[in-house]
């Protein structure tokens, strides 16, 4: 299934069919046609066939709708904004943040929390980062706010755990090292946008 | 039939035919609703349960462990005897009905199983002359279960439930009993095994020359068994549950388990009646035949379930007393005058 | 033997149910006996081989008449007990009594005096509907038709009575609701 559902977002544009209520019968004689010809005419007998045909459809026709969650998920759109991911350089797969402490700023529950300091080669290194994920909203700010797209949103919505830490550990959202190949660029909540390029303009400096 | 041709009916055939009886329509009552819940999944083109057994055909198994471990809970202001007794009335009325019911034809033990060889069991556990009307009339007896349940229960849902209840069962009462009414003209009898035997000559199901009583017997046999289109008795979106609001673990399992058995005893009544009961046909032995029709009947309450909108209270009242008896006794009517004609 | 066992069964418990109809003090318990003596009464035209008749009495009794007392109980609160008034219990109890003897009296003289005989006995081979139809419209075919005409008049006073102002919905009405004096209400007032 791909994507273009949940990115269409024309909502109201659909064609929606207008109910004839002109025609309510007002006289005796006229709702007793009006039941006459509703009880002969095979309407019903079309419901009956919609389901019928439904059934088909699903059993032997391959379009049983149905999602068996745990075993097959359904995509989510990439502006999805669930437990955050920490991305690395494609490169030289060190971690792309830069410490500059912009997302700890921005976050307004207050829920990131991170320590730098200088390592040997005079370079800023964190040296301790979490989330507290019961206080995060998941507003999507930090995202938004990081100068390299090194803390974005990812797509792990399945968030229950025994205990909170199991998310929140820089670490633990880390690109795994070995998974460096299957890291995706990141194109949701702050990243640029798919049409950039069109976007780009001369800098005005005829004034 | 000859009386002298039949074996004797012993005490023996009756009781092992009553608990056939039993067994099997309280499985079925059960596998009934592993079935309901899997066609009308189909039909809105979703798997169903899917996960207890292979096909999720165990579900029965793990809603029965469920049903029967739950906290039995009757409410604080409730006439406590009468609430406890009201799921009883529901179930055992239904199973007494199918007790004057043709289910399977008659057959005999063969010898060689022990103990029980050689002992005829009959095709219904008691035949009695007037089988049609008693069926009815347990089935209208069945309406104290819904009416009991919820005037024991201090609450103005289960009031309206069984309010409800009062009024649709009584309405449908008459469509029903008008309904079947002309079928025993045309056989002149009220037993079963008459109305399966009667039409074994020239081969003709009694649905083809009494079309119009076959649906209307339909219509009002869905809203004595509080099926959809018609089933306002326990309408979550207006009365919650209804009746059975304040219900839980067994005593709630006991009124479905005669809902579905009088779903079961409808469906037999119409194949015995209408679709010319187990005869056999062409080539297809007569066990096989029932057995198709009562699961088709079966089948039909499902499918109407999964299409139909249901209706209004008024419109109830309004179908059942402005269209559907003045239909019954113009059928009646015209029965009776073909007949003497 | 069985019929014997069967008939004591069902008489002690008809007396019982009919006791606590009388009896009782709450509505429900009052309208669930009654309804099971129903079903108990049936019992006996089974036992005796009326099989019609055991049947009506299903299905008049405790399929309709019954149920629509219970549609009338359904107007109070049924879980509640309800206090009786008694003007002069003795009086009450005093002709009840009366009135039970001389039923008893008058309806067991004709079986001490053993000129009981069945009118129109069970034939074997004529099913119970087919000789209840036929006394029904021979021999008591005025009284059939009376009570047909009786049941048709009711009919139509009840829907007379019913139907004054079935028309005038008070939902969809612009007039004023209008003040219905309710006596509870009041009291509570």
């Amino acid at each position: 299934m791909g994507l273009e559902q949940f990115k269409d977002r024309r909502v109201g544009t659909q064609n929606y069919k207008k109910l004839d209520l002109d025609h309510a019968p007002n006289c005796g004689w006229c709702q007793f046609k009006q039941v006459v010809s509703r009880t002969f005419k095979p309407e019903l007998f079309v419901g009956l066939w919609v389901t019928f045909r439904e059934m088909i459809n699903a059993l032997f026709r391959g379009q049983m709708h149905t999602t068996q969650y745990p075993l097959e998920k359904l995509p989510i759109s990439p502006r999805y904004r669930a437990i955050h991911d920490m991305l690395r350089l494609l490169e030289s797969g060190h971690y792309r943040c830069i410490g500059c402490g912009l997302c700890e700023k921005i976050c307004i529950s207050n829920c990131i929390a991170m320590e730098t300091r200088y390592d040997e080669n005079q370079r800023k290194e964190v040296s301790e980062y979490t989330i507290n994920f019961g206080r995060c909203i998941f507003c999507g700010y930090c995202a938004e706010v990081c100068p390299e797209l090194a803390i974005v949103h990812g797509q792990r919505y399945e968030t229950a755990s025994e205990q909170r830490a199991s998310f929140s550990l820089f670490e633990d959202m880390l690109t795994p090292i070995d998974k460096l190949n299957l890291q995706k660029e990141y194109d949701g909540f702050g990243a640029v946008s798919p049409n950039a390029d069109e976007n780009i303009k001369k800098t005005p400096l005829a004034y | 039939m000859e009386a002298t041709m039949l074996p004797e009916v012993t005490a023996g055939g009756v009781i092992i035919k009553a608990v056939l009886i039993l067994a099997v329509i309280s499985a079925i009552a059960g596998f009934g609703t592993y079935i309901e819940r899997k066609v009308l999944a189909f039909m809105q083109r979703r798997l169903g349960p899917q996960h207890v057994g292979p096909y999720g055909l165990l579900q029965i198994i793990a809603d029965g462990i469920k049903l029967f471990t739950k906290e039995d809970i009757i409410p604080q202001h409730a006439n406590k005897l009468v609430f406890a007794v009201a799921p009883a009335i529901t179930a055992a009325t239904a199973f007494i009905a199918l007790a004057a019911v043709p289910v399977f034809p008659d057959f005999t033990i063969p010898e060689w199983i022990p103990v029980l060889g050689g002992i005829f069991v009959p095709s219904i556990a008691s035949d009695v002359n007037v089988g049609i009307l008693f069926v009815l009339g347990m089935m209208a007896a069945g309406l104290y279960g819904p009416l009991l349940a919820g005037m024991a229960q201090a609450n103005k849902w289960g009031i309206l439930g069984s309010a409800r209840t009062a009024i649709q069962f009584l309405s449908y009462e008459v469509v029903t009993g008008l309904s079947i009414l002309a079928p025993i003209m045309m056989v002149g009898s009220l037993s079963f095994v008459d109305f399966n035997d009667g039409y074994n000559d020239n081969g003709l199901w009694l649905i083809v020359y009494q079309p119009v009583a076959f649906v209307l017997f339909l219509i009002a046999g869905y809203a004595e068994t509080n099926r959809t289109p018609f089933d306002l008795l326990e309408h979550e979106a207006e009365i919650i549950s209804g009746y059975v609001t304040e219900y839980s673990g067994m005593r709630w399992g006991m009124f479905f388990i005669g809902e579905y058995a009088n779903m079961i005893t409808i469906g037999v009544i119409a194949s015995v009646v209408f679709l010319g009961g187990y005869n056999d046909f062409w080539i297809i032995p007569g066990w096989l035949m029932i057995i198709g029709k009562i699961a088709f009947m079966f089948f039909l309450m499902l499918w109407v379930r999964a299409s139909w909108p249901h209706v209004r209270p008024d419109q109830l009242m309004w179908l059942c007393w402005k269209v559907l008896m003045p239909v019954a006794v113009i059928n009646v009517v015209i029965t009776g005058i073909v007949m003497m004609v | 033997m069985y019929e014997m066992i069967a008939f004591y069964v069902f008489a002690v418990s008809t007396t019982i149910l009919f006791a606590i109809t009388a009896m009782s003090k709450n509505v429900l318990y009052a309208m669930t006996s009654l309804a099971a003596g129903m079903v108990i009464i049936s019992g006996f035209f089974f036992l005796l081989g009326a099989d019609f008749l055991g049947v009506v009495q299903l299905i008049v009794y405790v399929g309709a008449v019954m149920a629509l007392y219970a549609f009338a109980m359904m107007f109070f609160d049924a879980t509640r007990d309800i206090k009786e008034k008694h003007g002069n219990p003795a009086l009450v109890f005093l002709l009840g009594g009366l009135m039970a003897l001389i039923f008893v009296v008058i309806f067991s003289a004709p079986i001490i005096g053993e000129n009981v005989k069945a009118n129109y006995p069970i034939v074997e081979g004529i099913g119970n509907a087919q000789a209840v139809g036929m006394v029904l419209f021979t021999k008591y075919l005025v009284p059939f038709e009376v009570a047909a005409v009786m049941l048709l008049v009711a009919m139509i006073a009840g829907i007379i009575l019913a139907g004054k102002k079935m028309d005038h919905s008070l939902t969809t009405s612009d007039d004023e609701p209008v003040e219905y004096e309710d006596e509870l209400l009041k009291e509570n007032k």
